[in-house]
């Protein structure tokens, strides 16, 4: 079984009909919170965005039709950029002064056992793809979206999105050892 | 895709996000419960724009009228309507509006003798955006036949904007748009 089992979760339309924004947010929050780390410089950050994105979400875009999924996706994207454009010249002052933001905080839970060590070399390699190929990923395996929804959230073709995903996957196998089985 | 690459995707997918910290959940919360204050206003009709967004159009249009009336004026005042020179031009001949969207032939043709300022006046539409900046569902009305229908009012900032290639001046010409969608809904 996955750890991300669909049959797991409520589906996304119930942000339609859900009244109990707590609920939908534990199923789906740790999804939109990866997202955003991929478009933001910390952990701090990604959840101010995820934040921003959420509130109006439910305030002002939950009744409307369409994939709230998507909908959610490009408001944390654009808020993240938001933030980016209004931090940058900040953190890239603070980036001189410490000599990189090093990202302590973990992009997944911890594992038990041997498990650990191989989530830790799976982030390490994550954070050496270039952001092109990794948002793309992430948007595949975590937010299970198709290449179409991916390439129309960022602004690019299916093909490219595919493009970029299997670059991304390759470049993970390179890097990584493989996955000892038994 | 080959098998490695499907393996590496399938151990990928069993890693579990990692959540939200509790103080996010707590500070949703709290933006929650409190007062909207980012909420844009009900509007009852379409031209009642009282947010300071069209306050601040209110201001310019209303400052544009007058000066579009102001030069209608002046414009009628002149013996047969045409601004006539005498002499060199002057600093304030050569401040009037450009000839928007008017070939330099057609200007030249009104003023006799002014082909080379005409075509220096000469501007080209180059380009045309809509920003939409505002998005309100106003929820559930009913049609005339009781079908029921979603009403959303989208806001936009349209923007003109015009090139003179002599001068490689430009001109940019900004107004705010209101568009109301009436889409009919099933309740089923």
């Amino acid at each position: 079984m996955t750890l991300l089992d669909k049959k797991q979760l409520p589906p996304m339309e119930a942000a339609h009909d859900s009244t109990s924004w707590k609920k939908w947010f534990t199923d789906y929050g740790p999804r939109l919170l990866l997202c955003a780390r991929q478009w933001t410089r910390s952990l701090a950050d990604a959840e101010d965005v995820v934040q921003e994105a959420f509130v109006r979400y439910w305030r002002h875009q939950r009744e409307l039709p369409g994939d709230p999924q998507a909908l959610l996706i490009t408001s944390v994207r654009r808020a993240a950029c938001d933030l980016a454009r209004k931090e940058d010249r900040r953190a890239a002052r603070e980036e001189l002064a410490d000599g990189g933001l090093p990202e302590r905080e973990g992009y997944f839970e911890s594992l038990p056992g041997e498990g650990e060590e191989r989530r830790v070399e799976i982030e390490s390699a994550l954070r050496k793809l270039p952001s092109e190929q990794r948002e793309v990923l992430v948007l595949k395996i975590w937010q299970e979206l198709t290449f179409e929804q991916i390439g129309a959230t960022l602004g690019v073709s299916p093909n490219t999105a595919a493009s970029r995903y299997r670059y991304a996957l390759a470049a993970l196998r390179s890097e990584l050892e493989p996955l000892c089985h038994g | 895709m080959d098998e490695s690459l499907q393996e590496l995707e399938e151990e990928l997918k069993r890693l579990r996000p990692r959540g939200p910290s509790p103080d996010l959940t707590a500070r949703i919360e709290r933006e929650l419960r409190s007062p909207d204050t980012a909420a844009p206003e009900h509007y009852a009709v379409a031209t009642s724009f009282p947010s300071w967004k069209w306050r601040g159009w209110h201001w310019q249009l209303a400052a544009a009228a007058a000066a579009a009336l102001v030069g209608v004026f002046f414009f009628w005042e002149q013996p047969g309507g045409v601004v006539r020179q005498e002499g060199p031009p002057s600093p304030v001949a050569s401040a009037r509006p450009p000839q928007l969207g008017l070939p330099a032939s057609s200007v030249a043709a009104v003023e006799p003798g002014a082909t080379s300022a005409a075509a220096a006046n000469f501007y080209r539409p180059v380009g045309a955006t809509n920003v939409l900046y505002d998005l309100k569902d106003e929820g559930t009305v009913y049609l005339g036949d009781n079908q029921p229908a979603r009403r959303v009012r989208y806001r936009y900032v349209d923007t003109y904007t015009w090139k003179n290639p002599a001068t490689r001046a430009s001109l940019k010409w900004s107004v705010p748009r209101e568009e109301v969608r009436v889409v009919p809904v099933s309740l089923n």
